[in-house]
C-alpha cells in the first residue's frame, strides 16, 4: 500500500478538472499568488493524517506571516514540499470517498463529512459506476440529508453534487486505486471544492 | 433439464423412507403425502409398503423416470441414492442430509462426487443439507418439520429462498399462521449445484410468484446476484435479510474512506442500485415481501391515516412523518366532505379520527373520498374490531378496494385473538396488513422505496 504524494495526486485532479481551492508550491513566499488568508501544506508520501503532526497551518493571513510560518515549517520538515492553498469560504461539508473491495469491487462512498465523518458514521455505499437516479438516491439514505438542504446560512446545489458524484465515478472506473478520500469537499450554493485529497494505491 | 420445472412436477421419489414416527423419512413422507397431486414412488430395500405406499427395492424398478427424487440417507448412501436416480432420468434431486461439506475434506469430496453423478445425467441438485422446498400450487412439500406442531403455508405471491432451512420454516410458519401465501419456499442449503442468484431466476420468471424474499448469509457471485436482481426488480419487488458479517473491509484503513468502510458498511445503498431492499430481521422480511405482494408502490409520501382510535392515529402520524412521509391536512372541501361521512364529535383532518362510533359505512365513505380527492397517495386505514360498528363485512370492501383503487391501501389491525383471525382473514384476500402501528409504517416505507425505485424507468 502506497501514499500517493498529495501534492502530485491534487494536480492529478487539477488535470481532470476536479476544481480545488487556488495552489502554489512555494520554496520562498513571494512563489505564493493567491488570495490570503491562506494555509501552508506539507507534501508527503509518508504523512496521511497531517493535521495530528502540524503539518499545517491555516489561516495565515499576509505575506510576512507566511515567511514567518515558510520558515518553521522548513526546518521543521527538512526536504519535503512545502504548497500554500487560499483559504477556501465555508460550505458544507460532505466526504466523498472510493474503495476497492476485495468482495464487491471499486465503491463509492458518500456522507456527512469533514471533521466529525468518522464520528458520525452518516455514509452510505455504492458499486462504480453509478448512474444519476443512484447519485440522487445517496442524498435520501443518509440520516442527515438534510444538512445539504442548507444550515445557517449555508446552502448547497444538488445538481452540482449528482455532477460530481457522477465525476469521481468516471474517474474511478479508469484508476487503479485502493482508496481515496474527498474530504472535506465543500458544497457552495452553485459550486464545489474538493477541500483536501488523498489516495493510497 | 430446466429448474422451472420445479412447479411443474408430476411425480415424487423418496428414498429412505421410514415408518418410524419422528424419522426424518416419515416426517417427510406425510408431508409428502398430504397434499401432493401427483404420483409419489418409495425405494426401500425391504419394506413392501409404508404409510400404504408401495415400495421399489431401487429406483431402476420404478415404471418411468420421475420429476423430483427426495434423499433422506445418509451423505454416502445419499450420493448412491443420486446416482441411481440421475441414471433414471430424473429432473431434480434434493439431498436432505448433512454431513457434506460444512463437515470438512471428506464431506466435500461426496459432494464433488454426487454433482459429477448428476451433471452427467443433467439432473439438477437443491442441497444437500437443506431442509426442502414446498410448492403449495402443486401440494408439494419436502419440508422436515413434524406436522401438527407447525403450519405449512397457502398458494400465495411470496416467493421464499433461504440460506437457513431452519431459520426459513420457522418464519414460514409464523407467517403461514398470518394467513400469508406463499409460491414457494427453497431452501438452498449447501448449494453445490443451485444457488442464490439462479434460484432468484427462476422465482423472476415465475408469474405467480408477485415479490420475493431471500435470507442470504453469503452471496457467493455479487455481480451476477445483483444483476439478476436488477433486471427481475423492473417487474417484482425483492427484499433481503442478510445474516453474518459482510466480508467488505480492507486490512489496512489508513484513509476515512477505509477507516468507514470497516466500522459503517452496509450493503442498503448497494442494493438500493438493483432494486433490492434491505430488512433487518426475519419479520422485517415477510412483512416487506407481504407488502410487495399485495400492494402498488407508493408514487409520493403524502399518507392518509384512518382510524377509530385517535391514539393510534396519532402513534402512527409521529411514525410515519419519523420515516419522511407527511401526514398532510386535508383540503377544506375535502375535511368537509369527510366530516359528513363520520361522527360529529370525531376529527376530519388528518389522522381522521372516526372514533367509537365508527362503522364499517363510514370506513368505505372515507376511503373512497380519500381516494376520489387526489390528496394523499396512500391510505393507512387501522380497521380496529374492538368498534362496535366495525364487522367482518368491511374484509370484502377492503379487498375490493386493494385491487380496483387508485391508491395502495394498508391496514393496521391490533388487538387479541379476535382481531388475529380477522387479521388472517384481511390476509388471506391479499390485503397488506399487520398487526402493529410500526410494523405497517415499516411495510408503508418499503412500498416507497419500491415507488421511488421504478421511477428510473419512467422518465
Amino acid at each position: 500500500m502506497t501514499v500517493v504524494p498529495e501534492l502530485e495526486f491534487k494536480e492529478m485532479l487539477d488535470k481532470l478538472n476536479f476544481k480545488q481551492p487556488r495552489r502554489s508550491v512555494v520554496l520562498e513566499p513571494r512563489d505564493y499568488e493567491g488570495r490570503f488568508p491562506a494555509v501552508l501544506k506539507v507534501s508527503s508520501a509518508n504523512i496521511t493524517h497531517k493535521t495530528e503532526i502540524g503539518a499545517v497551518v491555516s489561516d495565515i493571513k499576509s505575506m510576512e506571516e507566511l515567511e514567518v510560518t515558510l520558515g518553521i515549517m522548513k526546518s521543521k520538515f527538512p526536504g519535503e514540499v512545502l504548497y500554500v492553498e487560499e483559504m477556501a469560504k465555508k460550505g458544507i461539508e460532505v466526504i466523498i470517498g472510493l474503495v476497492n473491495d476485495n468482495q464487491f469491487g471499486k465503491l463509492l462512498m458518500f456522507g456527512v463529512g469533514g471533521y466529525y465523518s468518522e464520528l458520525i458514521k452518516d455514509v452510505t455505499f455504492k458499486r462504480v459506476p453509478i448512474d444519476r437516479f443512484d447519485a440522487e438516491d445517496v442524498i435520501t439514505e443518509l440520516k442527515y440529508g438534510n444538512l445539504l438542504d442548507g444550515y445557517r446560512g449555508l446552502k448547497s446545489d444538488r445538481r452540482v453534487l449528482v455532477d460530481l458524484l457522477l465525476k469521481v465515478s468516471d474517474f474511478a472506473e479508469n484508476l487503479d486505486f485502493s482508496q481515496v478520500d474527498f474530504n472535506p469537499v465543500f458544497l457552495y450554493e452553485d459550486d464545489y471544492l474538493i477541500i483536501d485529497a488523498k489516495m493510497v494505491i | 433439464m430446466s429448474l422451472t420445472d420445479i412447479f411443474s412436477i408430476k411425480s415424487v421419489c423418496l428414498i429412505g423412507a421410514s415408518r418410524e414416527e419422528g424419522k426424518v423419512g416419515n416426517t417427510v413422507l406425510k408431508n409428502i403425502m398430504k397434499a401432493f397431486k401427483g404420483e409419489i414412488f418409495l425405494v426401500h430395500p425391504y419394506a413392501e409398503e409404508i404409510e400404504g405406499i408401495k415400495c421399489y427395492r431401487s429406483v431402476e424398478l420404478i415404471p418411468h423416470p420421475v420429476d423430483l427424487g427426495v434423499v433422506s440417507l445418509p451423505a454416502e448412501k445419499a450420493v448412491e441414492a443420486v446416482r441411481s436416480l440421475a441414471t433414471r432420468g430424473c429432473k431434480i434431486c434434493i439431498p436432505v442430509a448433512g454431513g457434506f461439506g460444512e463437515q470438512g475434506r471428506e464431506g466435500k469430496l461426496l459432494e464433488i462426487k454426487m454433482m459429477k453423478e448428476a451433471s452427467k445425467h443433467g439432473t439438477r441438485i437443491i442441497g444437500p443439507n437443506c431442509v426442502g422446498v414446498i410448492i403449495p400450487r402443486i401440494g408439494l412439500n419436502t419440508a422436515l418439520t413434524t406436522e401438527g406442531k407447525s403450519q405449512f403455508p397457502s398458494d400465495g405471491g411470496i416467493g421464499f429462498i433461504s440460506q437457513s432451512g431452519a431459520l426459513g420454516l420457522l418464519t414460514m410458519d409464523k407467517f403461514s399462521d398470518a394467513g400469508i401465501g406463499f409460491s414457494s419456499f427453497i431452501s438452498l442449503g449447501n448449494e453445490i449445484d443451485v444457488d442464490e442468484t439462479e434460484m432468484l431466476s427462476v422465482l423472476g420468471n415465475d408469474d405467480r410468484t408477485k415479490s420475493i424474499a431471500l435470507y442470504l448469509e453469503k452471496i457467493e457471485e455479487v455481480d451476477s446476484f445483483l444483476s439478476e436482481s436488477k433486471r427481475i426488480s423492473t417487474k417484482k419487488g425483492i427484499v433481503v435479510l442478510k445474516g453474518g458479517q459482510t466480508e467488505a473491509g480492507i486490512r489496512a484503513t489508513s484513509l476515512h474512506t477505509g477507516s468507514l468502510l470497516r466500522t459503517s458498511f452496509s450493503l442498503r445503498g448497494i442494493f438500493r442500485q438493483s432494486g433490492i431492499i434491505l430488512a433487518n430481521d426475519e419479520t422485517e422480511l415477510i412483512d416487506i415481501a407481504s407488502a410487495l405482494s399485495f400492494s402498488k408502490p407508493l408514487k409520493g409520501k403524502r399518507i392518509a391515516v384512518v382510524s377509530s382510535a385517535g391514539g393510534v392515529g396519532v402513534i402512527a402520524t409521529d411514525l410515519l412523518e419519523k420515516n419522511g412521509f407527511i401526514v398532510n391536512r386535508p383540503s377544506d372541501s375535502l375535511s368537509s366532505r369527510l366530516g359528513s361521512k363520520i361522527s360529529s364529535i370525531g376529527s376530519p383532518y388528518n389522522p381522521i379520527d372516526m372514533t367509537a362510533e365508527a362503522t364499517n359505512l363510514q370506513y368505505e365513505g372515507v376511503i373512497e373520498e380519500l381516494e376520489r380527492s387526489g390528496e394523499y397517495d396512500a391510505i393507512l386505514a387501522f380497521v380496529l374490531f374492538q368498534t362496535y360498528g366495525v364487522t367482518e363485512e368491511i374484509i370484502s370492501y377492503l379487498a375490493k378496494f386493494n385491487t380496483v383503487g387508485k391508491i395502495p391501501i394498508v391496514v393496521g389491525v391490533i388487538g387479541g385473538l379476535y382481531s388475529r383471525d380477522a387479521l388472517r382473514k384481511i390476509a388471506s384476500r391479499g390485503v397488506a396488513a399487520y398487526p402493529s402501528i410500526s410494523r405497517a409504517v415499516t411495510a408503508l416505507s418499503a412500498l416507497r422505496e419500491r415507488g421511488v425505485y421504478l421511477r428510473r424507468f419512467e422518465r
